[in-house]
């Protein structure tokens, strides 16, 4: 069967990764950041930057790829203190888009997540796996973004095209 | 098999990677015999009925946690009363 969804491959994004406890990374990044946000598995933007809170005292910061610089000021990744970790990671993602009347059909064929909104609600962002593979997975306009390791975007593109074909 | 991660709740078997069974405290090797320094290094616990597992949500929030799984249906369960 063919399914009606266009399927995107992105650009890099600026990503940081952010472990350590919250007060310690607020004191350190400042007002870069937007709001924590408090639940397990639920992201939080304000401005540019997105914050996405994807495991226990763990949280990815995403940015457009022009922000990359002046968010890596802030951050200053090298020079944090030793209770945190903050790391560079924009090149180590590759982002795709899954849009349209059966986006969920689609990343349920790749993923075992229940994408009902009542249980995969807006501010919903997790970790989980797309063909087997390590994702992280949400919603956007219109259908579901995920972001599996840069060296499998090929291969996941490729199994994507298959799937929907 | 839904598995229960303290961090994500409830989520499927396939994210995750089994840890091994959780043994015995590690003995202290001057103070016990060979047979049971044998015994704990290399026995794994067995039984038919509940048993006390690992995983590592690895597929997902990176967490590690401990579940009782019984051997027979395979559900998860509550840890048994004599388990501590
Ligand atoms: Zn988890």
């Amino acid at each position: 069967m063919s399914y009606d969804v266009e399927i995107v491959r992105q650009g890099l994004n600026a990503l940081f990764d952010l472990k350590g406890k919250p007060a310690a990374i607020q004191s350190w990044a400042g007002d870069v950041l937007p709001t924590w946000p408090e639940r397990p598995n639920s992201r939080s933007g304000q401005d540019a930057v997105e914050l996405y809170h994807i495991g226990r005292n763990h949280w990815i910061a995403r940015a457009a790829l022009d922000q990359e610089v002046k968010l890596g000021e802030h951050l200053r990744p090298t020079d944090c203190p030793a209770d945190i970790s903050i790391v560079q990671v924009s090149d180590t993602l590759t982002f795709f888009r899954v849009t349209g009347p059966h986006a969920d059909e689609v990343m349920s064929i790749a993923c075992p997540l229940d994408f009902h909104e009542t249980e995969f609600s807006e501010d919903a962002v997790t970790y989980s796996e797309l063909f087997s593979l390590k994702a992280l997975v949400m919603r956007c306009k219109g259908g579901f973004e995920f972001a599996v390791e840069q060296s499998f975007g090929d291969m996941v593109e490729d199994y994507l095209s298959r799937a929907t074909a | 098999m839904l598995i229960p991660c303290p961090f994500c709740g409830e989520r499927s078997e396939s994210e995750f990677i089994y840890g091994g069974p959780v043994g015995a405290d590690r003995p202290d090797p001057n103070t016990v015999s060979d047979a049971e320094w044998v015994e704990y290094l290399t026995v794994a616990p067995n039984p038919l009925g509940p048993v006390h597992e690992r995983w590592w949500h690895a597929r997902g929030c990176g967490e590690w946690l401990a579940i009782w799984r019984d051997t027979r249906t395979h559900d998860i369960v509550e840890a048994p009363d004599d388990s501590k």
